[in-house]
This record gives structure tokens, C-alpha cells and sequence, in this order.
């Protein structure tokens, strides 16, 4: 009966403190609402077969604006796997893409399609 | 996982090369923030060393006891014979589509096959059996074309023309399980159709072949879609248990642990969790930054090493998830007449509830968000854009847990709990049954350390990945 009653008030404790750390994270969440998001640039080089940067995790957040400046050897296309897809066409030389924005939290990668790399990962928050 | 983002492709509005030439998209989820994780490695570990503590000190749960028979009604009803020919004709239609589609469809992924494959057959067994039961035994369109067969050449569809040999158990599940993982997070064109349609073909070939050597038994160890359903739905509230005045087995509903321990030890059992738990980690692991660094760097892509190296990252993971467990069972004091040697596969089934709570929270978004596009699909299974079979051709997709990320977040962390709670416990009742009294304690604590391994692994992973 005892360990019974332990073993309960043990469950009863970890879901608490499961949960409590729960709320605690989600008060975060709610300070993205504020307007006018500073536009977050990214550069990216396209050289031959190599791109930089090469996978990083970029953090930017919902709705706020997203500018790719590529600067490339040769035009090409990148693919940003949101849902829906966004694709963006790119010359050689300096281009500044169109910018965009995300609107669902989320893992976004931004690809080189020519390349078949993943160019930034967007933590979208 | 990676490979599919299904709604890339109606964007595009058909511009089928661009769907093409990658798979890899789709926005993923959030990393699961840093307290949680925390708060769900240090839950596992209390509960872990309290159930060790406090739990029962006799074996609780017996496959031929545990239980009781379902309602006379429930059971009249799932063993009568419309029913049964119910689930089959559902089964025999959607593999009928399924061919529809391979065959006929379009090479892109607005062809609902990939959705089909990925999620529906993959994925969504898992939840389906756990509530369920077996299903896609139930279900299963191999079971039924070998039963058709039989029944045109006159022979009994349970015998084939050999016993299959009990050695064997679920080896070969096994290894069409790591086929499949293979082809879903190495091969490289995983999303197009002509290797779609060939895995599904070999598949269909050899299980009907293995149908018609070794009898319907081949499925039952053989068949990957069945084995991990049947394992999953081993989990479940629904249970068979010989009746104790002789004849067929009834149906029983039991608590899923005393389900879980009713499992047959079979050879091949600890390779099946293995291969499940080992690569659903990878999957994870593969999006990590610094796997994607490293496997897009120098060392790996200018030497044209991509596809060696992601092969070689997804053994390694089976391998790895194998020998903690083999290590962790093994390391026990035993009896004189025991041998060691059988230790993993007599504690196999306690990590399965480990696996299930991975694999739940791993594919939770995935088999929500892409399981409802390939709904969508499905209305229109020649891409023409303009056909609505079963009118869910304008659906429209809910990302409710994508827009909620903390939720989601807690709930992943609290499947990886609830399944290493479930996991210890079976082990604690398994060890207390099969080791000798004295070595009862001290012989759980590595295969404790072996399962909090992957219970934070798993959570490291959600966390990092």
C-alpha cells in the first residue's frame, strides 16, 4: 500500500513539474507579437560548388521580414522549404532577393537547388 | 521524416521539375526547449530509481491470467465473419489504389503514393494499433492475396510448402524494416516514383512468396508493417489469452503492461526495436546542425561520400541502440542454468514502450500535418487538379500544434516520459520473474542505465536536433 502510494505521489510530482516547466516556457511565446520587425539580412556566397554559410541556424521570428543578398558566380535558384515553398531566382553578381516572411513557427531550411545544400536552417519563433 | 514535405509540391502548381530534383523540405518543429528537457530526463530518472524501490517484489503480470473477456457483444462482433471480410475488403481497396497510383499517377509529389507510403503505412499503424490492436494484420492486402491463392489451388492458406524455422522469429522483419529507413532517410531519391513503386513491388513479391513457402505464419515474423504494428498493438488494451477450458483463444481486454509481457520471445525481437528506436534517432540527428555541417563540408561532399556517410551514420545508430541494450540486459548475475545469451531478447519487449514514446513524439507534426495533406491528395490520385474522389480535395490543412509550439513541446516530452515509465516497469516485473533472488536488484540497475541512455537520448535529441 505504501509503495503504492509513493510510487503515485512520485508520477503526481514529475507530471507537475513536467507541466510547471510548461507554463513557464509559454509565457515566452507571446512578446512576437510586437509590429515593425527590423528586417534580419542575410549574406550568402555561392562560389562554384561551396556556399557559405554552410547549415547554420539562423533565429529569426514570425513575420519578420527575411532578405537574402547573394552574391554568385553564377545564377541559380534558391528553394526556402516553407510551407507553402518559396522560390527565388538569383543572377550572377550581387542580388538582393524579394524578402519574405514566415508565418508558422517552425525548422525552415533554405536550400541551393543547384547545389543540393542546405544553406541556413531558420528557427522560426 | 526529412525527405518529405508534401505540400511543397501544390505550390508549385505543377511545375514538376522543380518538385522534383529535391525532397528534402517542409518546415519541422521547434527544438523542445531546454527546462523541459531537463524536467523530462530528471522525471525518467526518479521514476526509473522509485520503481525500483517501491515496486512489487512477485511477478505480476501472467499472459495465461492477466485480463478480462471483453463483452460477449464486442467479442461476437470482431470475431464474426462480416467483420472479418470488412477489414480485408478495406485493405484489398486501398491496396487497389495503392497500385492505382504507383502505376498511373504522376511522378511528383502531389502523387498521394508518397503520403501513403511515408505516413499512412509507416506512421499512422502506430497510433491506429496502439488503440486497436493488430491492424494491419487485419488489414493486410498480402495476407488476403495469399489467402486467394490458396483458396484457387485448393490448399490451406496457415501451411505453406515448409515449417518456418523458429529460429528465424523476426529476423526478417528486421531487416525489411532497416529497408525501409534505409529508403526513407539515406537513399537519396526517396521521393520519386519509380523507387517507391519498386520497394512496394519487392515487398508484395516476397511476401507473397514467403506466403507460399512457409504458410500465413511468414507474415507474423516477416512481414515489417505487420511485425511493427502487431508489436505496437502489444501495447494496447486488447489482448488474446488461451481459454482455461481448452479450445481457441478469447479475447481479453488487460492493463498494456500485462499485455506488453504476454509478447513472444522470438529471435530477431531486440533487432526489430533496435532498428525502430536507431533510426528514428538518426532521423533526428540528421537535421542537427552539426551533422548537416559536417556531412556538407569538405571532408564528405567534395569526395562524393554523401550517400557512405548518411548509410554509415544510420547503422552506426542501430548498431549503437543494439549494444547498449545487449550490454545493459547482460550485465546481471544469473542463474546456473541460464544463459546469458538469451537475456536481450527475454527483456526486448521492455523497450518498446520506449520506442512507441519516441516515435510518437518524433512524428507527432509529421503524421498530423503531412497525414492530413496526403488526405488532400488522396481526393485527387492523378494530380490533375481538378478531381475530388472523396471530396477532401479542398481541405485545408490545420498546423494547430506547428502555431503551438510549447504544447506540442510538452506533449513530445511527455510520450518520451510516459514510455520510459512503461518500460521500466516491464523490465522490473520481467527481471524479478527471470533472475535469481539474489541478483533481482542489482541486476536491473544496467539495463536501467541502458533505458535512461535512451530515454535522454531521445530527449537530447528532440532537444538539439
Amino acid at each position: 500500500m505504501i509503495r503504492r502510494a509513493l510510487a503515485a505521489l512520485t508520477l503526481v510530482a514529475c507530471t507537475a513539474g513536467l507541466t510547471a516547466c510548461g507554463d513557464d516556457d509559454s509565457s515566452g511565446d507571446g512578446s512576437g507579437d510586437s509590429k515593425e520587425l527590423p528586417t534580419k539580412t542575410i549574406n550568402v556566397t555561392v562560389s562554384g560548388d561551396s556556399v557559405t554559410p554552410n547549415g547554420d541556424r539562423v533565429d529569426v521570428k514570425v513575420d519578420q521580414p527575411i532578405e537574402l543578398v547573394v552574391k554568385a558566380d553564377a545564377e541559380g535558384e534558391i528553394h526556402v522549404h516553407s510551407d507553402p515553398e518559396k522560390e527565388l531566382e538569383y543572377g550572377a553578381g550581387t542580388t538582393t532577393l524579394p524578402p519574405f516572411t514566415i508565418d508558422k513557427p517552425g525548422i525552415v531550411e533554405v536550400e541551393s537547388h543547384a547545389l543540393e545544400k542546405t544553406i541556413v536552417q531558420l528557427e522560426v519563433k | 521524416m526529412r525527405v518529405l514535405d508534401l505540400s511543397s509540391g501544390g505550390s508549385l502548381g505543377g511545375s514538376l521539375d522543380n518538385v522534383l530534383a529535391h525532397g528534402i523540405g517542409g518546415s519541422k518543429d521547434l527544438p523542445i526547449p531546454l527546462g523541459l528537457t531537463i524536467a523530462g530526463a530528471v522525471a525518467a530518472l526518479t521514476v526509473s530509481f522509485t520503481v525500483l524501490a517501491v515496486a512489487w517484489r512477485t511477478p505480476r503480470y501472467d499472459a495465461d491470467t492477466s485480463g478480462r473477456p471483453a463483452p460477449p457483444w464486442l467479442t461476437r462482433v470482431v470475431e464474426s465473419r462480416p467483420w472479418f471480410v470488412l477489414w480485408r475488403v478495406v485493405g484489398m481497396l486501398a491496396f487497389a489504389y495503392t497500385v492505382m497510383v504507383a502505376i498511373g499517377g504522376e511522378d511528383s509529389l502531389l502523387n498521394p503514393l508518397f503520403g501513403i507510403f511515408y505516413v499512412l503505412l509507416w506512421v499512422a499503424f502506430v497510433p491506429i494499433s496502439l488503440l486497436f490492436g493488430p491492424a494491419y494484420k487485419a488489414i493486410s492486402p498480402v495476407r488476403t492475396i495469399n489467402w486467394a491463392f490458396a483458396r484457387l489451388t485448393g490448399g490451406d492458406p496457415d501451411r505453406g510448402v515448409f515449417t518456418y524455422p523458429k529460429r528465424l522469429g523476426a529476423w526478417p522483419a528486421a531487416v525489411g524494416l532497416y529497408m525501409f529507413v534505409w529508403m526513407e532517410l539515406v537513399y537519396p531519391f526517396a521521393t520519386e516514383l519509380g523507387p517507391v513503386r519498386l520497394w512496394l513491388a519487392v515487398y508484395v513479391a516476397v511476401m507473397l512468396l514467403g506466403g507460399a513457402l512457409f504458410g500465413s505464419t511468414f507474415y507474423e515474423h516477416a512481414d515489417p508493417f505487420e511485425v511493427y504494428s502487431t508489436l505496437v498493438a502489444r501495447m494496447s488494451a486488447w489482448g488474446r489469452r488461451r481459454r482455461l477450458e481448452g479450445g481457441d483463444d478469447e479475447l481479453v481486454i488487460r492493463s498494456p503492461l500485462a499485455n506488453l509481457d504476454a509478447t513472444p520471445v522470438v529471435p530477431g525481437l531486440v533487432a526489430v526495436a533496435c532498428v525502430l528506436f536507431g533510426s528514428t534517432a538518426f532521423d533526428s540527428f540528421k537535421d542537427s546542425t552539426r551533422w548537416v555541417k559536417f556531412i556538407q563540408g569538405n571532408d564528405v561532399q567534395d569526395h562524393g561520400l554523401t550517400t557512405l556517410v548518411n548509410n554509415a551514420g544510420l547503422l552506426v545508430f542501430v548498431l549503437g541502440v543494439a549494444l547498449v541494450f545487449t550490454v545493459g540486459t547482460m550485465l546481471t548475475g544469473v542463474g546456473p542454468d541460464q544463459p546469458r545469451r538469451e537475456l536481450p531478447n527475454q527483456f526486448a519487449h521492455s523497450i518498446v514502450p520506449i520506442v512507441i514514446g519516441y516515435v510518437l513524439a518524433h512524428y507527432l507534426t509529421y503524421l498530423l500535418e503531412v497525414g492530413q495533406q496526403t488526405i488532400v491528395y488522396l481526393s485527387d490520385p492523378f494530380s490533375t487538379g481538378h478531381s475530388n474522389w472523396f471530396g477532401t480535395a479542398n481541405w485545408q490543412v490545420s498546423y494547430f500544434f506547428s502555431f503551438h509550439p510549447t504544447a506540442l513541446a510538452t506533449i513530445k516530452v511527455l510520450f518520451v516520459v510516459t514510455g520510459h515509465v512503461v518500460g521500466v516497469i516491464a523490465a522490473h516485473d520481467r527481471a524479478i520473474r527471470l533472475l535469481p533472488k539474489r541478483h533481482q536488484l542489482t541486476g536491473q540497475l544496467p539495463l536501467l542505465a541502458a533505458m535512461i541512455c535512451f530515454t535522454a537520448g531521445g530527449l537530447y535529441l528532440l532537444f538539439a536536433a
